[in-house]
This record gives structure tokens, C-alpha cells and sequence, in this order.
């Protein structure tokens, strides 16, 4: 048997091969480029490789969809809404490698980030099990690379970690798709949603195996514990990086998953325990969220109860329910960079600076940064005026809308919680500081500024502007 | 348009001044004072001349748009709000005056965005916003942390069922562009619980005894020129919504949760009376009277008597305007004497008698003396409550009246009469800002008590609540 791929098949991952292709170059340019100035050199082509592969993808949304490389890679408005998410959080995570510290500026850092990038746009167009195992593998590789390069004992600690429990839960995923795989003979998603397979328990199993991999990637309570300890030991950078893209697109696959490869009559039945456990978070993510003391430690919490708040939008399994979703997602990759951003502004040591003693008294020191940061906790605890305040609005409405109300319930006690965590933030940066030193030293660093700055203006006029993309369903041919 | 300047104009002001440095508390009080007097003339403008703006905000999954304007209930609150900041701005004599009036001033766009806000959503999201400026101040000038987080927490559960709520009643109707319009009305197996939502929001901000136990503290902490806003205006918030919003779009709910109100209403007025006999705090012997007054109007929104809910809106308006003036003198006295322990003060009248005739005036009105604009409100809704037979509620509310007598009374002369205290510090009378600070309120006072006519003309929407329940119960 001959596989012959046509020219759509090659343009479909034509932004995949931009990122990756401009990967190549940021190591050679790594290598060639002298000594001080590489650092800027390797940021630089990396900005101008992901706008180009943005650009090229982005066209793709206006097209039709269509199914490229047999099934495996499929391209429409779901998979360019998700890969575009992607691409701008990678931007935003390498204008941050700008005002790193020393320890963190590893010549490749930027090449792996790319690489990562390019895994997870693979899983946002994954049609087949197969491509979504590797999509997964190679956003994780490059992260645990990542992760252990800075020389910190907590880095490799991170990265260790990472890479032992992130294996777990791709044993788990890779055993469910054998199991999928056994039911339905394929590995193509398309041949899963097949009235026959419904009384298969290999089916069954299968998926349950496969979830439990989805559910320990997006950090779900009880698969959560690696994500504080791993966020809090990697660079800033990739920390920005993981808790938004990393998230993303394991959140496409989900998406995918659910709406769209799963026969009729299964879903409800199978999914409850993923809407349970997705409650719990929401409830446990906020409440871990009280005790830290360590900002990077409190985005993990922060980020393990928001995944719960974008499943309770899709738990309905609506069109609208899948719209808020992506809103919401869009709206959590700018308030994580943005709060990133600011947190790299106030220290270039990656261990001292995220810290929240550093925060103590920043009202005085610096009012703007301080209410940039404020700014971006309010969205995290969905204030208004924040795109967080109306995402949440949205996917209230529609857990109502869809009878899954008991959720909005948890989602509205989870944020009662989390605002005590939230405010005890923003309430140390006005009060004047103690004693005590406080590290505060960059001087200027204008990529974090313009980051921040963007994020803020982005997440404001989300609020006045909500648009959802509408050609998003997800398909699987 | 004037109406979107009228909640921007102070947020923004309000921002600008937290981000500035330096400390210049006379620049910052004059500031202040311009843009509340500002607003107020531009409250006066849109109560003449009316103003409106809208801007689509959502269409999908209901309808919502940014829209502002004055109903005929709303429009008093503004005005109080503009008059109430103006006076407290002008009264701050505090540590950070650049801070303190820049909160003063967030909090008035705020609330000045929660009462014009036509749209659900956009009430629902200054709700939460102006929670934010009190929880500030009573961290950064409050004694105790822990009232803050109580005042906070407790408020934002409220308004988070709120939000709930309104994201409910927006998948249900289809819209929440809706505050002032007629003919909206939610039926449905949901809706005895939005109805819930709301209320268990607006109950807590009011607040209704068993919910009120975040206010005393929270009245007792937080800094004089804030608390008479707060007691003033945004604990109107939550009987505003009530009219507004409970009694406008889901009348049945309320009519059948009546009985329950009734209770609830005269608890809060017994019990705040009571407790407000025998409080040595002199703030918290306001505090408590304030919610014994709020329970009244409670039970006069619950009465649907169209007689009572006039005499609803002139009692929001002057207890606004004696709680702020009462608040206000004794500011004044706990920054002259350093302390407010009715235990420890007396004999002040002797020699201050400006404070002396201020704290007389704002007693005088809080008890209810006719001629002053309390009195009006009382016995018009007193009048409707027994008009639609409710006799005892009626003779069970005439109880906490008689004791407002006795508690405000006791409050003037703790304070005033008395043989002097020696140890007390000896300070100036009241200066002549100070006494301008007050001029406002005392003034609108007397003007509403002699000529409560003005208040009385308002929205036709609530008259057409008022007429018999309309078609359609919960299915």
C-alpha cells in the first residue's frame, strides 16, 4: 500500500512546520550569533517565526474543514482557534525570556519552547489517537528539558518530577488508546462514534483510561499534586508557558474527545465522573490556593480550579457551551501571562522573585506595576471589569442553560473561596512594608512591559468585546 | 452620555489620585469636593433633563448591554449619593488624605454605576466593584483586619448569588437589559430560586436580621466620612434591588415569601432597637438603630401598598440623610476627644455648642420629630401598612419608634449633657468646613420634612407591581 499526501495536506500543518523550522534556526542562530547579543537575536527570530506561522494559520479559519493526512490532522475553525491560543501564549512566555535571570538564559531554552509549541498545536488539530500521543510527547519532552535547565536544585527537582508523573499519565493515555484502539480497530477518533461499540466494555474502559491521562495533564484534583511543586521549581518563562498552553491543548484534545468521537448514549454516563472531579477541583483548587506563599505556587492552585471552571462549559456538550470555553481559555492565557509578566518585572532571580513577601508594600514602591498585578488577580478571581468576571457569567449561563447548575453552584462557592486567596495578595501590596529586605531590582525591562501591558489591554477589552469565535465545532472528519 | 460621564468621571478621578505620589490633604479634599460637587450638578441635570446611553455588551447567551440612565426611584439615591460623598469628602480629616478621598470617590462611581445601571449584568458587576473601596479602607484605616474580611466575604457571597441569578434570569428571559422596563416577568421552575438569589443578596447588603451580624462591627471600624456613605447609601442597594428589581419582574415570589419578610423585618426592628438601647459604642448605637429603620422599610416594600412604597422612598432618603449627618458629628467627636465610648464621654456641650446644636439636629431626625423629613417618611408608611390591615405589624413596629426616642436621646446626652469630664482633651468647636460639611444634609432634612411632595412622584412601573399579582405563578 502506497500513502500518497497531497499539497492540503502538507499546508495543513504548514504553521507546525513554520514553528518548527524556526526552532532550527533559533539553535543555529544560538550557536553563530555573538556572545551578548544572542539572547535578543534568538527571541527575536522567534517572535518573527511564530507571528508568520500565526498568520499562516490563521487563514485557515476562514476555509473549510477538512481532514488532512488520513484522518490524523484535522483542519478547521476549532483547531486554528486552539492553535492560535497556543501560539500566543508561546509569544508571550519568550518576550518573558527576555528579562530572565542568568541562571535561566540556557542557549536552546527558546528552541525547546518552540518545539513544545509545536507539540501542542499538533494535539489541537489531533484526529487520531496516534497524533495525539505524539502532539503529547513532544510538548512534554521539550518540557522537561525545560524545566531542568536552569541550574537550581528546585528546577531539577521540577523537572524530575515532571517527568516521572507526566510519564504515569501518558501510560495511562497510551494504555486507553490500546484499549480504544482494541474496541474499534482503528486509531482514527472518527471510527469511535459507532452505535455498536456503545456495549463494548473495552470502549468503556478505554476511555475511562484515556480521561484519567487527560485529567492527571490538566492538573485535575486527585491528579494534581505534581503542578505546584513543578510550577514553582521551573523558570518563569516556562512556567507561563506550561500553565497556559500545556493546558490548552490538552483541553482541545478533551473538547475533541467529548464532542465529537464519543458514540451517542455514552457520554453522560461515562463523563459524570469527569464533572465530579472537575467540582472537586474548583473547590480544592481554591482552597489550596490559600495557604501559599509563593505566587507561581498560587497560579498552580489558581489554574487547577479554573480547568474545573472551563469543564463546567463544556459540560453541557453545547456549541455555546464550547464557545464559552474557548473564551474563557483565551481570557485565562492573558491574565496568566499578564500576571506573569509583572512578576517578571520585579526580580530577575527566578527563585527570589516569586515569592510573595516580594509583593509586600509594592503599592508604595511602584503603584502601576502593583495595579497591573492587581488588575490581573481580580481576573483571576473574576472581578469585573475583567474578561474573567464575564467568562464566568457565561459559563454560569450556560450550566443553567444546559441543567448543569449544581456546577455554577461549586464554580460559585469555589470563587467565594478563592477571593480570600486573591485579596490577601492584593491586599499585602498596599500595606506598607516591615522590616526586612526586599528584592526589587530591574531597572527597565521593556519586553515584560509590553506583555503586561498588552495582556491588560486585551483582558479589558475582551470584557466590552466578547467575541466568540462561531465556526468552532470540533469534528473528527 | 452625561450619565456614562456620571459613573466615569469619579472611578477614574478615584484612580488617578491612588496612582499619584505625595501627600497634599488640602489639594486632595478641594479635588474631592470638585468632582462629588461635580456630580452632584450632574445628577441635578439628569433628574431635569434626563439622560440616557447604551452599548450592546452581549447578545449570546441573553441580551445585555452597557445601559445607564435614572429611573424615578433611582435618581433619589443618586442625588443623596452625590450630596452624601460631597458632605463626606469635605468632613475627611484623616491620616493618607490623598487615599481616603480617592476611595471616597471610587465608591461614589461605583454606586452611582450600581443605581443607574439599567441592565442586570452591568447592576450585578458594580455590586461587586463597590464592595471593593470599603474593603480597602477598613484595611488600611480600620482597627481590626478581621471586620474587613467579614464585611467582605459575607458581601460578596451576596453578591455572588446574585450573579448567579442574573446569569439565570438572563438564560430565562433572554435579556437582562431590563431594570425600569415593564411587562418583565419570570415564570419557570427556576425562578422561586432567582428570586432567592437575589433576595439572600440583597437581604445581607440591607442588612435583615440573622444576615446583619457583618454590620455593626463594619459601621463601628470603618473611618466616619466612609460610613456615612456606606450607611447612607449602599445599604440602600440591597432595598433598592428589592424595589427594583424583586418587586418589578418577580412580584409573586415576593407575595409569597411575605409572611417570611414580615418576621424577618420585625425582628431586625425590635431586636436593632433593643440592642441599640444599650450599646456604649456611640457608632454602634447608629449602627443598630440603622438596621432597626431598614427593617421597617422592609416591610413596607413587602406591604405592596402603593402609600407605603412612597413612604418607602422619603424614609431611604432621610434615613440616608440623618445616618450620614448622625455618622458624621461623631467623626467629628472621636477625632476631638480620641474616643467614641459613651462610658467615657460627656459633658461636651458645654463647650462646644456648634457640635453640640449638629449632633442635636442629626438625633433629632434619626427619633422621628416632626418637621423633619424621618417623621414624613414613618407615618406615610405606617399609613399603608395599616391600610392594607396589617394592624399588629403595625402596632409591633410603633414599639422600636418609641424606643428611637429613648436610644437617640440617650445617645445625644452621653455625650453632651452631663457634668465635663476632666480628663477629657479640650479642642476647638467645630470649624466653619466642618459645619459646611453638614449644611447639606441638615438643609434637604428640613426641606423634606416640610414638603415631602417631590418624592412621592415616581415610576409607573412600580405602581402597575403595586396593582393586584400578575397572571402566572411558578409552573
Amino acid at each position: 500500500m502506497t500513502i500518497s499526501f497531497t499539497s492540503a495536506d502538507w499546508a495543513s500543518v504548514a504553521p507546525l512546520t513554520i514553528v518548527a523550522v524556526t526552532a532550527l534556526v533559533v539553535l543555529l542562530a544560538d550557536l553563530l550569533a555573538p556572545k551578548n547579543a544572542n539572547r535578543y537575536v534568538a527571541i527575536g527570530i522567534a517572535l518573527v517565526g511564530l507571528v508568520v506561522a500565526a498568520a499562516v494559520c490563521g487563514r485557515a479559519y476562514f476555509g473549510h474543514d477538512y481532514a488532512a493526512f488520513g484522518g490524523a490532522f484535522i483542519v478547521g475553525g476549532f483547531s486554528v482557534v486552539f492553535e492560535e491560543i497556543i501560539l500566543i501564549c508561546a509569544f508571550g512566555s519568550i518576550l518573558l525570556y527576555g528579562t530572565t535571570g542568568e541562571k535561566d538564559r540556557i542557549p536552546g531554552a527558546v528552541a525547546l519552547l518552540l518545539w513544545s509549541t509545536c507539540g501542542a498545536m499538533l494535539m489541537a488539530g489531533a484526529g487520531s489517537l496516534m497524533t495525539i500521543f505524539l502532539g503529547l510527547e513532544l510538548l512534554s519532552l521539550a518540557l522537561y528539558c525545560l524545566c531542568g535547565l536552569a541550574d537550581r536544585r528546585t528546577a531539577r527537582e521540577a523537572a524530575l518530577k515532571y517527568l516521572i508523573l507526566s510519564s504515569t499519565a501518558s501510560g495511562f493515555l497510551l494504555f486507553g488508546m490500546a484499549l480504544l484502539f482494541g474496541a474499534s480497530g482503528s486509531v482514527a477518533l472518527a471510527d469511535l462514534v459507532s452505535p455498536a461499540l456503545v456495549s463494548n466494555p473495552l470502549l468503556w474502559l478505554g476511555a475511562g483510561m484515556f480521561l484519567i491521562g487527560i485529567a492527571f495533564k490538566l492538573s485535575l484534583v486527585p491528579f494534581h499534586t505534581w503542578s505546584p511543586d513543578v510550577y514553582e521549581g521551573a523558570p518563569l518563562p516556562v512556567t507561563a508557558f506550561m500553565s497556559v498552553a500545556t493546558k490548552a491543548a490538552t483541553l482541545a484534545v478533551f473538547a475533541r474527545f467529548i464532542y465529537a468521537a464519543l458514540p451517542p448514549g455514552v457520554d453522560r454516563r461515562l463523563l459524570l465522573p469527569v464533572w465530579i472531579i472537575a467540582a472537586i477541583s474548583m473547590i480544592a483548587g481554591n482552597v489550596g490556593m490559600l495557604a501559599q506563599r509563593d505566587l507561581k505556587r498560587l497560579i498552580a492552585y489558581s489554574g487547577i480550579a479554573q480547568v474545573g471552571y472551563i469543564l463546567t462549559a463544556l459540560a453541557g456538550g453545547t456549541p455555546l457551551g464550547l464557545r464559552y470555553a474557548i473564551y474563557y481559555i483565551a481570557a485565562y492565557t492573558f491574565m496568566n501571562l499578564g500576571a506573569f509578566a509583572v512578576a517578571s518585572l520585579l526580580s530577575d532571580d527566578a527563585e527570589q522573585g516569586s515569592t510573595l513577601a516580594n509583593y509586600r508594600g509594592l503599592g508604595h514602591r511602584r503603584p502601576i506595576v502593583a495595579a497591573l498585578m492587581t488588575f490581573f488577580l481580580l481576573a483571576m478571581a473574576g472581578l469585573p471589569p475583567t474578561a474573567g468576571f464575564l467568562g464566568k457569567i457565561l459559563i454560569l449561563s450556560t450550566s443553567v442553560d444546559t441543567g448543569y447548575a449544581w456546577l455554577g453552584v461549586v464554580l460559585i462557592v469555589g470563587t467565594a473561596i478563592s477571593l480570600y486567596a486573591y485579596a490577601k495578595v492584593i491586599f499585602a501590596m498596599y500595606t506598607p512594608e516591615g522590616h526586612g529586605h526586599t528584592h526589587d531590582v530591574r531597572p527597565f525591562a521593556p519586553l515584560a512591559w509590553i506583555s503586561a501591558v498588552a495582556c491588560f489591554v486585551l483582558v479589558l477589552l475582551m470584557t466590552f468585546y466578547p467575541l466568540t469565535p462561531s465556526n468552532v465545532l470540533p469534528l473528527v472528519r | 452620555m452625561l450619565v456614562l460621564l456620571l459613573v466615569l468621571v469619579p472611578i477614574i478621578a478615584g484612580l488617578v489620585m491612588l496612582m499619584l505620589r505625595g501627600e497634599n490633604p488640602i489639594a486632595a479634599k478641594a479635588t474631592g469636593a470638585i468632582v462629588s460637587a461635580g456630580t452632584f450638578v450632574g445628577a441635578l441635570l439628569v433628574w431635569t433633563g434626563g439622560s440616557e446611553f447604551s452599548f450592546r455588551w452581549l447578545s449570546r447567551p441573553f441580551e445585555s448591554a452597557f445601559h445607564f440612565g435614572a429611573t424615578g426611584i433611582s435618581i433619589w439615591l443618586v442625588l443623596l449619593l452625590t450630596v452624601c460623598t460631597f458632605c463626606a469628602v469635605l468632613a475627611t480629616n484623616m491620616p493618607r488624605t490623598r487615599e481616603f478621598v480617592a476611595q471616597l470617590l471610587l465608591l461614589e462611581g461605583t454606586m452611582l454605576g450600581l443605581f443607574l445601571a439599567r441592565d442586570l449584568l452591568v447592576f450585578a458587576l458594580f455590586w461587586d466593584l463597590m464592595l471593593l473601596p470599603v474593603f480597602f479602607v477598613l484595611m488600611g484605616w480600620g482597627q481590626h483586619h478581621a471586620t474587613a474580611w467579614r464585611y467582605f466575604l459575607y458581601n460578596f457571597a451576596g453578591g455572588l448569588t446574585l450573579l448567579l441569578a442574573t446569569a439565570a434570569f438572563g438564560v430565562l428571559f433572554g435579556s437582562t437589559d431590563v431594570i425600569g422596563r415593564e411587562g418583565v416577568h419570570v415564570i419557570g421552575s427556576w425562578a422561586p430560586w432567582i428570586f432567592a438569589g437575589f433576595a439572600f443578596a440583597f437581604f445581607v447588603k440591607t442588612p435583615v436580621w440573622p444576615l446583619h451580624t457583618w454590620m455593626p462591627l463594619t459601621y463601628a471600624d470603618t473611618p466616619a466620612p466612609m460610613v456615612a456613605v456606606v450607611s447612607a447609601v449602599q445599604s440602600k442597594a440591597g432595598l433598592y434591588g428589592l424595589i427594583v428589581i424583586g418587586m418589578a419582574f418577580m412580584p409573586d415570589y415576593l407575595r409569597a415569601a411575605t409572611t417570611l419578610f414580615i418576621v424577618l423585618g420585625v425582628i431586625s426592628l425590635l431586636y436593632g432597637a433593643f440592642t441599640a438601647l444599650v450599646q456604649t459604642d456611640a457608632k454602634r448605637v447608629v449602627a443598630y438603630s440603622s438596621l432597626s429603620h431598614l427593617g421597617l422599610i422592609v416591610i413596607a416594600i413587602v406591604s405592596f401598598n402603593p402609600i407605603a412604597l412612597q413612604g418607602a422612598v422619603i424614609y431611604i432618603v432621610a434615613h440616608g440623610l440623618f445616618s450620614a449627618a448622625l455618622f458624621l458629628v461623631l467623626g467629628y467627636v472621636e477625632s476631638r476627644e480620641e474616643t467614641r465610648s459613651l462610658t467615657r464621654l460627656g459633658g461636651l456641650g458645654a463647650k462646644n455648642p456648634r457640635l453640640a446644636g449638629a449632633l442635636c439636629i442629626a438625633t433629632l431626625a434619626a427619633l422621628g420629630l416632626p418637621g423633619l423629613a424621618g417623621f414624613v417618611g414613618e407615618i406615610i408608611i405606617l399609613t399603608g401598612v395599616f391600610q392594607v390591615g396589617w394592624t399588629w405589624v403595625v402596632i409591633l413596629a410603633l414599639i422600636p419608634i418609641v424606643l428611637a426616642s429613648a436610644y437617640m436621646i440617650r445617645l445625644y446626652q452621653g455625650i453632651m449633657n452631663g457634668p465635663e469630664i476632666a480628663d477629657l482633651p479640650v479642642r476647638a468647636d467645630l470649624s466653619w468646613i466642618e459645619g459646611i460639611a453638614l449644611a447639606p444634609l441638615v438643609l434637604a432634612l428640613v426641606l423634606i420634612g416640610v414638603n415631602p411632595h417631590a418624592l412621592t412622584t415616581f415610576d409607573p412601573t412600580l405602581y402597575s407591581v403595586a396593582a393586584p399579582a400578575a397572571q402566572g405563578t411558578g409552573r
